[in-house]
């Protein structure tokens, strides 16, 4: 079967004793930075990004996929002892989490949190590695339209989701796309809107853009927070163990957990918060012990948990197979993949079957060693908690400032960095979120070459994306989605439905 | 429009600001081309010309129920944006970590009550953290303090 050779290439690549390290030093460093309240996956990201400059592409990806999914599950850690997300997806799991730790069970919750995130993650690989190739099939029939209406579908979508309403989110991704078309521009050569800046003839880097709007406005946010530490709660390895009952009662919503998550995952732009909150209002209908939740069900850990693990690996298929990022996550990942030169789309399965091949499996390792890390080491990481925040932030910074500076010795960049760490504070004051800017920002320069493409080979016709039927198709999708998202609840059923009440 | 209903429009007046730069800067500085063959301002002119359209739809809707905007924390804001300047500003003057310890002294100062020598002892501690991950286990080529 082809899947087995392709887990073989996979394999090949993952299981040299370099990329374990690598994988097991992301995890771990994920991890360390997720569990500082405040800063999520996508600021820890962000910061190791530059670190991987160095590595061949397969060890960065890995490393930083490692990252990822550690610093999800160090936001658990924080959700569940202090009640604190880490991250927005995070936010379901304290919903059972805070008052499991609060019953005394906390080493419990951490130790189902942990299994269930490794049950999600490593049946979201299964769905992608199954998934993966027939999509890269299908997207191979794709022409420069389809791509352009496909990005606008996912940009709908980005901007749905966010909270601050759809048409905010559209405003964002419509600044992100402009922020992107600073610099040379690659068909005609000419410089645009560098105000005569030689720093920035290649554009603003998307690590300066991602550290300032995530990294150091959220800083700017949480450092006076705490003075004082939160976590007192006492934690022994013999707390850690579920009864035989629970274990069993977890099995049935892990499932369902998982197959919740890997749809909503794969979907551009509606990502893991959806799953997991998804995930939870339907376990709650059907659990038979749902009059529990919100006081400290087991179950209400694990289907977020799982659903948000499966959703994080199912993300990488859009992302891998048609290049467009599910989350501003993925868009960090993909513009890595495009800092080292790879293009993802549907070719990248079949052009470079180590890298895809390879990280699917090192997926599955560094699930594993999510596991063995977290069980051990979940005492360290509430250590972690206890120091006050005062002592953390200022090395935050830090870290933040070299892993700009260390790109390419440049001052430059950091005060762009810090430029943008300021807008980004002044957006949360006016709530103004950031992430559709980022995605709009990394889609924006391969959307302007599409509509290039395609507005040539039409002879200068618009309506040729409506005429190719899958590109109509994406853009009525859109167009739906984002008149479902504006218009009064029950608009469009009346509209659609005149008749029906009568 | 009294100052206080123009606080609440301020966000979205700046980014009104910079979709017309980009607008003016498209038609103005770029050429756009033609339908067939666009040139290097057509694309961020479509793009600009859309979200001054969102924005304006936005201001409306703003004006007639204004949404919460939180009031600054000028303290963070202030102490933070001074750590990472004071990085960018002495880097180049005196070497990455005499530029990391200021840095850290500037930032520390977010939280009130924090004691000189507790605040000294972190500057210390941090930078020589940053020489041990970065220069010693990354071999990243920084300077380290300049003129050594």
């Amino acid at each position: 079967m082809d899947l087995i050779t392709n887990l073989g290439i996979g394999f090949a690549t993952a299981a040299t004793p370099y990329n374990l390290v690598h994988c097991f030093a992301g995890v771990f460093l994920g991890t360390f930075i997720g569990v500082l309240p405040g800063v999520g996956p996508l600021a820890a990201v962000a910061m190791l990004l530059p670190v991987t400059f160095y590595l061949p592409p397969e060890t960065a990806l890995v490393m930083l996929a490692g990252v990822y999914y550690g610093a999800e599950y160090g936001g658990s850690i924080a959700s569940i002892l202090l009640n604190i997300p880490g991250t927005p997806s995070a936010s379901v799991t304290c919903l059972d989490g805070y008052p499991l730790a609060q019953k005394g069970r906390a080493g419990v919750a951490l130790f189902i949190t942990a299994m269930a995130s490794f049950f999600g993650g490593v049946f979201g690989v299964v769905v992608m590695a199954l998934l993966s190739p027939v999509l890269a099939e299908f997207a191979l029939s794709f022409g420069p339209a389809e791509y352009f209406s496909v990005m606008v579908l996912g940009l709908i979508a980005a901007s749905v989701v966010s909270n601050s309403g759809v048409l905010r989110g559209v405003i964002m991704v419509c600044a992100g796309i402009l922020l992107g078309t600073v610099g040379v521009d690659v068909n005609s050569g000419e410089t645009r809107f560098t105000g005569g800046i030689q720093e920035l003839r290649d554009g603003v880097s998307l690590v300066v853009v991602a550290m300032g709007l995530f990294g150091i406005s959220e800083v700017i946010v949480s450092v006076r927070g705490a003075t004082q530490s939160y976590a007192t709660t006492k934690i022994s390895m013999r707390d850690f163990f579920p009864t035989g009952a629970e274990w069993i009662r977890s099995i049935a919503p892990a499932v369902r957990g998982s197959v919740v998550g890997s749809f909503f995952g794969t979907l551009p732009g509606t990502g893991q918060t959806v799953a997991s909150f998804v995930g939870y209002a339907l376990e709650k209908r059907i659990s038979k012990n749902g009059e529990n939740f919100g006081k400290g069900a087991i179950e209400g850990v694990v289907v977020p948990e799982s659903a948000n693990n499966a959703a994080a690996q199912t993300a990488f298929i859009p992302t891998l197979t048609l290049g467009i990022p599910g989350s501003t996550t993925m868009a960090l990942m993909l513009g890595a993949l495009m800092i080292h030169g790879i293009t993802p789309g549907p070719r990248l399965i079949t052009e470079h079957p180590e890298l895809f091949w390879g990280l699917i499996v090192s997926f599955l390792f560094g699930n594993l060693f999510l596991l063995v890390l977290n069980i051990p080491l979940i005492g360290l990481w509430v250590r972690l908690l206890r120091i006050p925040h005062l002592y953390l932030y200022p090395a935050v910074v830090i870290l933040i400032c070299v892993g700009v500076y260390s790109i390419d010795n440049s001052v430059f960049d950091i005060w762009i960095t810090l430029l943008f760490g300021m807008l980004g504070y002044v957006m949360r004051l006016y709530r103004f979120e950031p992430a559709p800017l980022l995605i709009g920002f990394v889609l924006g320069p391969m959307m302007e070459e599409f509509f290039r493409r395609t507005m040539l080979l039409s002879r200068g016709d618009p309506l040729v994306f409506l005429e190719r039927p899958g590109s109509a198709a994406l853009l009525i999708a859109a167009a739906l989605l984002l008149a479902w998202a504006l218009l009064p609840k029950g608009t469009i059923k009346r509209l659609l439905l005149p008749q029906k009440d009568i | 429009m009294s100052s206080e209903r123009l606080g609440l429009q301020l966000g979205l007046l700046f980014f009104l600001l910079i979709a017309i730069l980009f607008v003016l800067g498209s038609g103005i500085t770029l050429d756009l081309g033609t339908a067939r063959r666009l040139g290097p301002g057509a694309f961020p002119m479509i793009v600009g010309v859309i979200m001054i359209a969102l924005v304006v739809v936005e201001l409306l809707r703003n004006h007639a129920a204004p949404a919460e905007w939180r009031s600054p924390d000028w303290r963070s804001l202030f102490a933070v944006s001074a750590g990472v300047a004071a990085f960018a500003f002495f880097t180049p003057l005196v070497g990455v970590l005499p530029a990391v310890a200021i840095s850290v002294l500037a930032t520390s100062s977010a939280n009130k009550g924090v004691r000189w020598t507790v605040r000294g002892a972190m500057a210390v501690c941090i930078a020589i953290g940053v020489w041990v991950i970065f220069v010693e286990a990354l071999q990243m080529p920084f300077e380290l303090i300049r003129g050594l």
